[in-house]
């Protein structure tokens, strides 16, 4: 398509905002802004996505991490006590550590990033047809195992956290109601 | 009128024997005077044996008797009030100046707990065993006991930073520890519901505890609107201090009027005339018509419906429009006069009224039928803030609360005045002392309202609407300047006001919120000695945390509405 | 074909003598056209939203028996642009302890959700901005960002009452959204496309051929849609986070100025687009009654041009309708207190939503379309909507009739003005 200065341009535009993000996410001092910064991450990768015209799995990637992940942890986050002071809620590992983690990720991007290294694949229809359907038959045929079983994983989850709320609810309640006017 | 008789003290003269010192009667009502040392056991007594059971502290003030006479310094007075058997019971205590100390009775009545906070703030008379003994309608920097007759009216006491309330606050935590259990420091979130929010009507504080949304701990405070009305009244001739008493329930200004000026005549034994009586009746109950119309229209804006509120508000524009016909204002009518009126209904005010009276029921069902079956009001207000007769007794509750739970109690049928008891009329009463009952006994008391209005407008009488007691009731402008002797009168008591025997009085009246009461002292000058108002939503107002804990803050405003806490009059 | 596609092409073409498929800057007018179609639909947010404050603060004023806004303009119509005006005018004020950058942010980010999903509503035949394939996946995924900009607003303000009403808020969309995609899925079931404009496809112009009218399921799950689109809206009765009597207007307490101008704004654009939503996945969207999409696509010159308009008229009014339900149910009920919410939504309407997805499920696989039972069920959900319309439309008539002759017998003059003599 004639749009590849356009690609260009928006592949470093977003890039730079899932950058940004990510650096704001590791050194800001407050642990709240690093969750905010996480936005600026989230929405970037699902510019790329939707860039490299994977239509569903930049909206699955907004949906998910953007209205679920990021919400959850804003909540984990604003909720828990003395959240404004950067020691409490972003402690360091210090130096060592920290420098052994960072090797092992940069190893693992980069053996992942030789393999991935291949003839370049160029899009080359200006409107791709949609990718619902071949995921959705996909997912539903050939990769129907793994998809049951993360289902199953994430209803055992579901009725773990279930179990641990309802308990402490209990006991909240049990030791809140007495005496009181029942509502 | 059908005064109840005075109770029999003899149970009670059997037991104290020689502690019982004087028998008196205040008002029409009981009174004793006890040694201190007995008096604990006295109003333990009152309130336990089967002959009294006086479940309901009424009223608990004090007196400075520096000027009045030559005794001890301080008077303490509670009037005690069995709900059921309908007498009061009076008892006095004189207290040295040099040891101002009470046992507390909070462990006996919970409306006692701010009732003696009060005193002391105001007289300096420490209550022993008290738990929270500290000011409550001055603020904490203040200094001295304003209403002792020898406190420096001119000092005043700048408040430079507001009350921090966490002694209170981790008394109430000490006091429940179950109710924090299971949580980290820091998982509550400590905020101030007020004194600037708009669920509070008014100024109220309240300092919450949360955990999540729901209230752990909630602690009152009050007398952000206290401006020493009682201060003010020893200050002003009687009739002077009426506009004062305006400012109390400011919803209602009409109510406060008859309720004081009903006290003072009382005091001076004048008999109002019965023109007087019926247009004092009709005007106070359009008052509880606009009374209950902004109370249940500002309940529902807390809920969230908003079109009730207007419904309601538009009536209450017109019956604002009728009274200013009568008095010349709106909110603060300042209507009655010691012994009458300020002057006689206008030309047209009856048809005008009976118009009026036909246009109530139609908004007032357009809001009832906006929420009284609506799913979400009934989730809302059904067992929100729920109270039961003994709680609700024992915190002093009066009025359309104490009625919502389901106890029939209403002043103008157990104590009738006014010839309430010429008229036909319900008192309406609740189930469970929820917000929702409180909701509905308030719209059905606006039905009775119209009823006993319509009624005096059909018994209206003629004749004069000022009492004949010269001494104390201005005569008309046709004497005062036509003939020697009025112009006497009329001198008289402009310039040497009204002045009552010496005598001491509680009276009371049904205004809209509950029992209205008016302790005045007289010392013979034309001046209280003193005037004490037992405001109903500050006995009513006690119970709030004990209503609200354990709930959420959406309840806590729910409810707060519907026990129709008006500041002017919670703070004077 | 979309119309930007086409206005580009035509503008290519008539403008540079050029072939777009070869002409090297086509892309600049593809640029060019997508920002003007994104001021349009700008201008549209702003022009709906405005009035629409405008009309909610009139209808209120009838309902609640006063006058409401009546002095800016003919019938007080121009009052949505004074307020505007004066909100931009007023000062920015930011809390001293505020946390700036995030305080600051919010409400773009809220706006930013909110405009987000105009891209794909599918205005008239082919007035859209981008057709995406998964248009109504996208619609849901860009409202997320709403939820962030709230916890936003109401961590920035610093102030209790605002994190309260974002935390109440995020918690509201978080759990409505579920009910609203279940709800919304059974459509996409239907139609077997995310497009917005395939949805509206599937549907026709007549009633009975909408969604909402094809069997019981999708009648259910249209309620739960609006119920759950009123939930995510913020708007009575499910607006608590915006509690002025409980949490003082909550995540937008601290704004002044055009920030808080933003938020309302969103408010509004919202409900636009609840509406809008409801209207394409349910009522059929913009499509005109006995015309086929085919014939309006193959339609040329000012036919062409008359279709869209039409198209468009019909898409906004349904929206409109909606948004007229809305509001009147806005000053009609009272507040959720935030257990009931939460109870509304997880013990009832997701499950509820579930089952109704399931239900149309079942029903594609043993009802045939087009078959007898297919339209038995079509003929008797319409007539279940037909019933429910005309009992709203009698009970409205028969209330206004007692008001009208009780005003008159009480004040002795007409209720009813024409409306351009309102008061």
């Amino acid at each position: 398509m004639n749009g590849s200065i356009v690609q260009v341009v928006l592949f470093y535009l977003l890039a730079a905002l899932a950058l940004t993000g990510a650096c704001l996410v590791a050194f800001s001092r407050s642990i709240v802004h690093s969750a905010f910064a996480l936005l600026g991450t989230f929405v970037g990768v699902a510019g790329l996505y939707a860039l490299l015209a994977a239509d569903l799995v930049a909206i699955v990637q907004v949906m998910v991490y953007v209205g679920g992940v990021l919400i959850l942890i804003l909540f984990a986050v604003m909720l828990t006590a003395r959240v404004d002071e950067g020691k409490e809620s972003n402690p360091t590992v210090g130096k060592i550590p920290g420098l052994l983690a960072m090797l092992a990720m940069a190893g693992l991007l980069v053996v992942t990033a030789v393999k991935a290294f291949g003839p370049r694949t160029v899009i080359s229809e200006a409107n791709p047809p949609s990718t619902v359907s071949p995921i959705g038959n996909l997912l539903l045929s050939k990769y129907v195992l793994p998809f049951e079983a993360i289902s199953v994983l994430l209803l055992a989850v579901l009725l773990g956290a279930v179990t641990i709320a309802s308990g402490r609810m209990r006991k909240g309640a049990g030791g809140k109601q007495e005496g009181e006017a029942p509502r | 009128m059908t005064a109840p008789a005075a109770c029999d003290l003899s149970a009670l003269r059997a037991r104290l024997g020689m502690a019982l010192l004087e028998e008196t009667l205040l008002g029409g009502i009981a009174q004793v005077r006890v040694a201190r040392e007995a008096l604990a056991d006295t109003l333990r007594f009152l309130r336990d044996d089967p002959a009294y059971r006086m479940h309901q502290l009424t009223e608990l003030t004090a007196i400075d008797c520096l000027l009045l006479r030559d005794t001890e310094r301080f008077d303490v007075a509670y009037i005690l009030h069995n709900l059921q058997t309908r007498r009061r019971v009076a008892v006095r205590c004189a207290v040295p100046e040099e040891d101002p100390r009470v046992p507390s009775a909070s462990g006996l009545w919970r409306a006692a707990d701010w009732a003696e906070r009060e005193v002391y703030d105001q007289y300096g008379i420490v209550f022993t065993g008290h738990p929270n003994m500290k000011r409550i309608l001055n603020h904490h920097e203040f200094v001295g006991h304003p209403l002792r007759k020898d406190f420096d009216i001119y000092r005043g006491y700048w408040l430079s930073e507001a009350e921090s309330l966490a002694d209170e606050l981790d008394r109430r935590r000490a006091a429940n520890p179950q109710r924090l259990a299971g949580m980290q420091p820091g998982e509550t979130m400590v905020l101030n519901l007020g004194p600037s929010h708009p669920a509070a009507h008014g100024t109220l504080r309240n300092l919450v505890e949360l955990a999540g949304e729901e209230i752990l701990f909630c602690i009152p405070e009050i007398g952000y609107l206290h401006r020493g009305f009682e201060k003010s009244a020893e200050v002003h001739e009687y009739n002077q201090v009426i506009p004062y008493t305006d400012r109390l329930n400011y919803c209602s200004a009409i109510s406060n009027n008859v309720g004081y000026a009903k006290a003072v005549e009382a005091l001076c034994g004048i008999e109002v005339p019965p023109r007087c009586q019926y247009i004092r009746v009709i005007l106070a109950e359009l008052s509880r018509i606009m009374d209950h119309l902004v109370c249940n229209g500002a309940n529902l804006v807390d809920l969230g419906a908003l079109t009730n509120f207007w419904f309601l508000w538009n009536l209450r524009e017109r019956i604002y429009n009728l009274i200013e016909t009568v008095t010349g204002a709106r909110l603060t009518n300042s209507y009655t006069r010691i012994g009458g009126l300020s002057e006689d209904l206008p030309e047209g005010f009856v048809p005008a009224c009976r118009a009026l009276l036909k246009e109530v029921p139609k908004p007032v069902n357009d809001a009832l039928k906006l929420v009284a079956r609506n799913r979400i009001f009934l989730d809302r207000t059904v067992g929100v803030g729920m109270i039961s007769t003994d709680e609700a007794i024992s915190h002093g509750y009066s009025g359309p609360c104490l009625r919502a739970t389901g106890f029939e109690h209403d002043l103008r049928k157990t104590e009738p005045y006014y010839g309430y008891d010429r008229f036909q009329f319900e008192v309406p009463t609740g189930h469970q002392g929820d917000t929702y009952d409180r909701v509905m006994v308030r719209f059905l008391e606006i039905f009775e309202s119209v009823k006993i209005v319509e009624q005096a407008l059909d018994q209206l009488p003629g004749g004069p609407v000022k009492a004949d007691h010269p001494l104390s009731v201005l005569p008309d402008k046709d004497r005062t300047y036509g003939n020697i002797e009025g112009m006497v009168n009329h001198f008289k008591v402009i310039m040497h006001g009204i002045q009552p025997p010496r005598n001491e009085v509680y009276d009371c009246t049904e205004s809209p919120n509950g029992e209205l009461g008016f302790f005045v002292v007289s010392d013979g000058t034309m001046r209280p000695y003193k005037c004490k108002v037992r405001p109903p939503c500050f006995y009513i107002y006690t119970s709030f945390p004990r209503l609200v804990e354990g709930s959420l803050v959406a309840d806590a405003v729910a409810t707060l509405g519907s026990l129709n806490i008006i500041a002017g009059e919670l703070d004077r | 074909m979309n119309i930007m596609h086409y206005l580009a092409d035509l503008l290519v073409r008539s403008l540079f003598k050029a072939d777009p498929a070869t002409w090297p800057y086509t892309w600049i007018a593809y640029a060019v056209v997508i920002g003007v179609g994104a001021l349009l639909a700008f201008a549209f947010v702003a022009i709906f939203a405005g009035p629409v404050t405008w009309i909610e603060r009139r209808i209120a004023g009838r309902i609640q028996s006063r006058i409401g806004p009546n002095r800016n303009g003919p019938q007080g119509c121009l009052q949505w642009l004074a307020d505007g005006i004066k909100c931009w005018l007023k000062e920015d004020l930011v809390p001293a302890t505020a946390d700036k950058p995030l305080y600051l942010a919010a409400p773009y980010l809220v706006f930013t959700g909110m405009f987000g999903a105009f891209v794909v509503l599918p205005f008239g035949a082919h007035v859209i901005a981008a057709d995406l394939n998964v248009g109504l996946l996208y619609i849901l995924a860009v409202t997320s960002l709403v939820v962030v900009g709230l916890l936003m607003a109401g961590w920035g303000s610093n102030s209790k009452w605002a994190l309260f009403g974002g935390v109440r808020s995020a918690a509201q969309l978080v759990s409505y959204e579920v009910p609203s995609a279940f709800s919304l899925m059974a459509v996409v079931l239907m139609a077997g496309t995310l497009s917005t404009q395939g949805i509206v496809g599937a549907q026709g112009g007549w009633p009975w051929q909408w969604f909402v009218f094809r069997n019981p399921f999708l009648f259910a799950a249209f309620i739960m849609y609006f119920i759950s689109a009123i939930a995510e809206g913020n708007r009575t009765p499910f607006d608590l986070p915006e509690a002025e009597s409980e949490i003082i207007a909550g995540y937008n307490i601290e704004y002044s100025g055009m920030r808080f101008l933003f938020f309302l704004f969103a408010e509004w654009a919202n409900m636009w687009i609840m509406a809008a939503v409801a209207t394409l996945a349910f009522l059929g969207g913009w499509q005109i009654p006995g015309i086929s999409p085919e014939r309006i696509a193959e339609a040329k010159g000012w036919t062409f041009v008359g279709w869209q308009a039409l198209s468009f008229a019909i898409f906004v009014f349904k929206g409109t309708c909606l948004v007229f339900t809305i509001i009147q149910i806005r000053w009609t009920l009272p507040r959720l207190r935030v257990d009931q919410l939460m109870i509304t939504c997880w013990k009832y309407l997701v499950p509820l939503s579930m089952g109704s997805a399931t239900g149309v499920l079942l029903l594609m696989a043993l009802v045939r379309e087009g078959g007898i039972v297919d339209w038995v069920m079509r003929g008797a959900m319409l007539l279940v909507g037909l019933l429910v319309a005309g009992a709203y439309i009698r009970k409205v008539r028969a209330t206004f009739m007692a008001d009208r002759d009780n005003y008159k017998k009480m004040e002795g003059r007409d209720l009813w003005y024409p409306p351009y003599r309102l008061p």
